[in-house]
């Protein structure tokens, strides 16, 4: 059985040996090809939010780092829960954090778009599960 | 005959004998006529009868003048005349005309008797009979009659006519006990001439039940009885009275026995007295003859209190005062009895004091009650003014009326000046309603108590925290008469509980910052080692050279971020140790001026204008190396997050506020947004802007650093115009 690729990744993490990793491995067990990299909440708001004015490509999924600075993934999440545009607000976010804080698990069930909660070090196995969920 | 009375006859008479002449004149008379009429003169021959009687019924001469006529006139019954003068005169008379041997009348006889005086007598003794309702009566025991008067009859009610017989006289007695006694009293008479007074109950003709007293004598003939005579009272008004009296008197004796009320009575003159029963039983004495009664209260009299009792008894007399007094006996035992005694004197018609009459009675039940009750209000009185616990009577108005000590102690007033304040004065406002509404109920008798937690205000201001009870004391007839309140002062337990519970509030803060601080760390390590792990399983399969050395240049930066991080951690964890070893004061200028020193360099870079406005005076209690901690990273805060193309001004000023010194840090840099950022302005690697050396660290540890050293941080802010941090100290 063939897996479908997802066409369009969205990383949003102030960490760049975290997007590298993450980038290659989803390029090595196909998972994605296409990336679109974000460093903090502010930053991923503004872009996804011009991607659409612009008629861009909007991604398929977000995943999405607690700590950052100036917004972090808390602060996007709400930005996100305020805005109105249906687009935006139906992609998929799974959190992807080094947090086993079971608070920060608590608090991610008040967001409804939230899919997952996935802790860091990415696996490919982890990606699976993504691509289950999302019934691709 | 000759009716010529011979002058010797005449002189011998015992009766008042006079002859008379045809003109009136005195012949002759008897001596007994001078002394019969009671005539001073001595010789009365040959003077006119009327010049002799000059008060005289004028009758009698119209009786004379017939008689010198020839007409004799006799009366032996006796009449009553008038005198001219007004008074009354009985007499009795016999007058003969005497004629000469011509047979012509020439002389008279008159036998004259005064007895006005006699029928005065029998008059007065038949009203006394009837005023005293006294019947007389005799009896011969001879003949077997009896008479009795006209008031005895009446008192029988018996017709005038009525005559009895001995034996029904005995039979008119009420059958029984009365009769018998009678009947016992006249055969006594009789058979040995004993005279006899008896009351009896009478049944009369028309069978009315009187009282009389019948008294008897015996006359006696040779040895035997002959005759009995004697008098009936009617006494029954009298006996009704008496038996009313008796039985009062009884009734008395009874209730004074029952109340054990003794009565005594002291002659005053003859020095005598005498006890009623009930004395005898109260002093628990025997009566005895020729007992000195002064003596036998003496011996019984608690030596303590004789004297005094005996002269309030002396003055009494002396001053004719009535006197109360109270006393102890000593009966039995050791047994002591109360007496209350009352003595009332009596005076004679003089006016002198003639008798001491006084009663006694047992009150020992009712002192012991009394010394039981002093006693217990004594107990609650040393309670109530020694307690701990606060204690006061309370008016319904809410004024103080009796405050005990612990209460002054807790308030800081004085007594004199609680009592003249009320409850509400000193009440916390917000404490008022509810006590003043509990209070209401209490009043109206919905409760009996109530207890509240409450606050007062101490004199100096503060608040006095306490538990009240009030209390309700009632008047007989149910109201409420005032409150008792029980004030505990629980100021210093609330503030060792407030302190507690700041205590407990710290530890509370201190673990959660202790499990937010493992989590911190658990992130931390994990993101470095994560990626480390990644970064090696991507160097293992790695064939590329050129990938190969860019990954290792990644594993480099990596392993660093780690190092860091391990450093920061230990920077945190150095705050946590006991600080107050360390704790110095020192000039906050100084400090200030060292730090801006040191970063001297930077600011000159950035060509940045620092305004110091310290007070040189300001001291701050503080650990010095904290402080330059804090410094430095608020300057370089300041100088970091400059607002691009503007001269950073940095304006950092000091004053005090109420012993504490207040640092303002105030820049014109980029601002924080602190409607995102404020509640974790503080927190541990909490970044705001996007600069490279952002690590969120040197904000949380400056707050940490403040807290350890008991100051407080505090931050304002407008994105593009500038921060202002403010930061408190202690000065000592």
């Amino acid at each position: 059985m063939t897996i479908e690729n997802v066409k369009n990744c969205c990383i949003i993490d102030d960490d760049p040996i975290f997007i590298y990793g993450t980038k290659r491995l989803m390029k090595e067990i196909e998972f994605c090809e296409n990336f679109l990299i974000f460093n903090n909440g502010k930053e991923a708001i503004e872009g996804l939010v011009n991607d659409n004015k612009n008629e861009g490509e909007l991604p398929c999924l977000i995943l999405l780092d607690l700590n950052m600075p100036v917004l972090n993934g808390w602060d996007f999440l709400e930005a996100i829960s305020k805005i109105k545009d249906k687009n935006i607000t139906k992609i998929p976010i799974f959190i992807i954090t080094s947090s086993i804080d079971p608070r920060d698990l608590e608090k991610v069930k008040n967001y409804a778009f939230v899919h997952g909660y996935l802790t860091k070090p990415i696996t490919s196995e982890a990606l699976d599960g993504i691509k289950n969920t999302l019934d691709l | 005959m000759n009716t010529n009375i011979s002058e010797e006859l005449i002189a011998l008479a015992t009766v008042p004998v006079a002859q008379l002449d045809s003109n009136l004149c005195f012949i002759n008379y008897s001596p007994t006529w001078l002394i019969h009429f009671n005539i001073s003169d001595t010789n009365i021959i040959g003077k006119y009868y009327f010049d002799v009687f000059s008060d005289t019924p004028i009758e009698i001469n119209e009786l004379l003048t017939l008689c010198l006529q020839g007409q004799e006139n006799t009366n032996l019954k006796g009449k009553k005349f008038t005198l001219p003068s007004g008074r009354t005169q009985w007499l009795k008379w016999k007058m003969y005309p005497c004629k000469n041997d011509a047979g012509e009348v020439d002389s008279i006889s008159v036998i004259l008797e005064d007895f006005t005086k006699k029928k005065q007598r029998i008059n007065l003794a038949t009203r006394a009979e009837k005023v005293a309702n006294i019947g007389g009566w005799h009896a011969d025991l001879l003949d077997n009659t009896v008479y009795w008067t006209r008031r005895a009859k009446q008192i029988h009610e018996v017709p005038y006519e009525f005559v009895p017989t001995l034996n029904e006289c005995i039979d008119f007695y009420k059958i029984g006990e009365h009769r018998s006694r009678i009947n016992k009293a006249i055969n006594t008479a009789i058979n040995t001439g004993n005279p006899w007074d008896e009351e009896a109950i009478l049944v009369t003709a028309e069978g009315k039940e009187i009282w009389v007293r019948v008294k008897g004598e015996a006359e006696t003939h040779n040895g035997k009885t002959v005759k009995l005579y004697g008098t009936f009272q009617d006494i029954d008004d009298k006996k009704k009275i008496e038996l009313k009296y008796r039985a009062v008197a009884k009734r008395l004796e009874l209730s004074t026995k029952a109340a054990k009320i003794g009565t005594w009575e002291y002659n005053i003159l003859d020095k005598t007295d005498t006890w009623d029963s009930n004395m005898y039983s109260i002093y628990e004495v025997n009566e005895l003859e020729d007992q000195v009664l002064y003596d036998v209260w003496k011996e019984k009299i608690h030596p303590d209190d004789f004297k005094k009792v005996d002269d309030e008894m002396q003055l009494a007399i002396k001053n004719g005062k009535n006197v109360t007094s109270e006393f102890r006996i000593q009966t039995g035992h050791n047994t002591i009895k109360f007496l209350k005694s009352v003595a009332t004197v009596v005076k004679n018609q003089e006016g002198v004091p003639s008798q001491v009459v006084g009663v006694n009675w047992d009150i020992t039940e009712q002192r012991l009650a009394q010394q039981k009750l002093e006693k217990s209000r004594e107990s609650f009185k040393y309670a109530f003014e020694h307690s701990a616990i606060g204690m006061a009577l309370v008016g319904l108005d809410g004024k103080w009326l009796e405050i005990n000590q612990s209460v002054c102690n807790s308030l800081g007033y004085s007594k004199a000046e609680l009592l003249k304040l009320t409850f509400q004065d000193i009440t916390h406002p917000n404490d008022l309603e509810k006590d003043i509404e509990l209070l209401e109920e209490v009043i109206k008798g919905n409760r009996i108590s109530y207890q509240i937690d409450k606050r007062y205000f101490h004199k100096r201001g503060g608040i006095v925290h306490a538990l009240l009870t009030v209390t309700a004391v009632k008047n007989y007839d149910g109201t409420v008469s005032h409150f008792i309140s029980q004030i505990v002062d629980l100021t210093s337990r609330v503030y060792q509980e407030n302190k507690l519970r700041s205590l407990v509030d710290v530890t509370r803060k201190q673990n959660e910052s202790l499990y937010n601080f493992a989590h911190i760390v658990s992130h931390n390590l994990r993101s470095h080692s994560s990626n480390l792990s990644m970064l090696k399983d991507f160097l293992d399969k790695e064939k590329d050279e050129k990938e190969k050395e860019n990954l290792m240049n990644m594993l480099g930066s990596s392993v660093n971020s780690l190092s860091e991080t391990v450093a920061h951690l230990n920077e945190v964890v150095q705050i946590t140790t006991d600080v107050k070893v360390k704790m110095r004061r020192i000039s906050l200028l100084e400090a200030i001026n060292t730090v801006q020193k040191n970063i001297n360099v930077n600011i000159a870079e950035q060509n940045a204008n620092v305004i110091l406005n310290i007070d040189g005076t300001h001291f701050v209690h503080v650990v010095p190396a904290y402080l330059d901690s804090i410094l430095l990273n608020l300057f370089t805060n300041a100088l970091k997050y400059s607002f691009p193309n503007r001269t950073p001004v940095l304006e950092i000023s000091s004053k005090n506020v109420g012993g504490r010194i207040i640092l303002a840090f105030k820049d014109n840099g980029l601002g924080i947004d602190l409607d995102t950022h404020g509640p974790k302005m503080f927190g541990m690697y909490k970044t705001f802007h996007a600069h490279k050396d952002a690590k969120g660290i040197g904000l949380f540890i400056t707050k940490n650093q403040m807290m350890s050293m008991g100051g407080k941080i505090h931050v304002e802010s407008e994105v593009n115009v500038g921060t202002t941090f403010t930061l408190s100290f202690n000065s000592n």
